[in-house]
């Protein structure tokens, strides 16, 4: 099966389609699109995806995260069970990770400078929007908040070993 | 210069685009490689090494792979700067040539596509 027709039947699965656009405009489709991509050609393609959800806060417990600068802005993360982290960035890397160091997570943050890189350049071809990023950074346990309600968009990302959560976070939005 | 001889610098902040870009490099015969993470070791190792070429990354700590690009050209202009980013955009490519980047790799880097810049230098 072609990677888009993949990737199609993921989305059609999950409640994409069926998303308010008030909480859901091209911006996040368009990075939840790419998302699902990126990890279905460059970590593993036997995936489900949960149900995206629109909160106000998310906690994390293992955070690895970048922001995306420019208009608009946004803050994306990386969240999940320490095992499935770990699972994740040996499936996309290769190096024989086998715990949650150093190695583990700078592969995880790898991962997000990619996916990230990747979307904003389809962005910049498309002539869409010009964006950068900011250099990803690790932390631990935090609050995530959007100064605008509802905005941190959670897309879970089912593997065999656990799931993944994928956070974005609308900071500033083009009104143009 | 032959390609086989010549000192390579491969600078990112990721260890694993570090060993993926080293693999390749290795696999076209390239192996006189050093490392650095960041802008600003980059800079120094070019001013004590004085390496024939330069990858780059362009996120980084300490010194983006833009500002270091200028500061390479400035101090060692012999050296050649290929930019090996995820960030290809219309704005980071401009940014790039106008500091003296000679190529620009797109993130993941594929084999072919880095053969044919070595190719091009040597």
């Amino acid at each position: 099966m072609n990677t888009d027709l993949v990737i199609e039947n993921l989305l059609q699965a999950t409640n994409f389609y069926s998303l308010d656009e008030s909480n859901c405009d091209e911006f996040v489709k368009g990075y939840i699109q790419k998302l699902i991509q990126d990890v279905v050609v460059y970590v593993d393609s036997n995936i489900t995806v949960g149900n995206i959800e629109f909160r106000d806060v998310y906690n994390v417990d293992h955070e690895i995260s970048q922001e995306i600068t420019g208009l608009p802005a946004a803050y994306s993360a990386v969240d999940g069970e320490i095992r499935a982290l770990t699972a994740f960035a040996e499936s996309y890397s290769k190096l024989g990770i086998a715990e949650y160091d150093e190695v583990c997570k700078e592969v995880l943050l790898d991962f997000l400078n990619l996916h990230n890189g990747l979307f904003i350049v389809y962005l910049s071809e498309n002539n869409i929007c010009e964006l950068s990023l900011s250099v990803p950074k690790q932390n631990g346990k935090k609050s995530i908040q959007s100064p605008i309600e509802g905005k941190v968009t959670v897309v879970p990302i089912n593997f065999s070993y656990g799931t993944v959560n994928f956070l974005l976070v609308e900071l500033l939005k083009n009104t143009k | 210069m032959t390609k086989e001889n010549a000192k390579i610098l491969v600078c990112d902040d990721s260890i694993l685009a570090r060993k993926s870009l080293t693999n390749l490099l290795n696999a076209l015969g390239i192996t006189n490689i050093i490392e650095a993470a960041n802008g600003q070791a980059a800079v120094d190792l070019c001013i004590a090494e004085k390496p024939d070429v330069v990858f780059l990354d362009i996120i980084m700590p300490v010194k983006d792979g833009i500002t270091a690009t200028k500061e390479i050209m400035a101090s060692c202009p012999q050296t050649k700067v290929i930019i090996c980013s995820s960030v290809g955009t219309q704005t980071h490519l401009k940014e790039a040539i106008k500091a003296g980047a000679k190529d620009f790799l797109q993130k993941p880097v594929e084999g072919a596509t880095l053969k044919q810049v070595i190719d091009h230098i040597f």
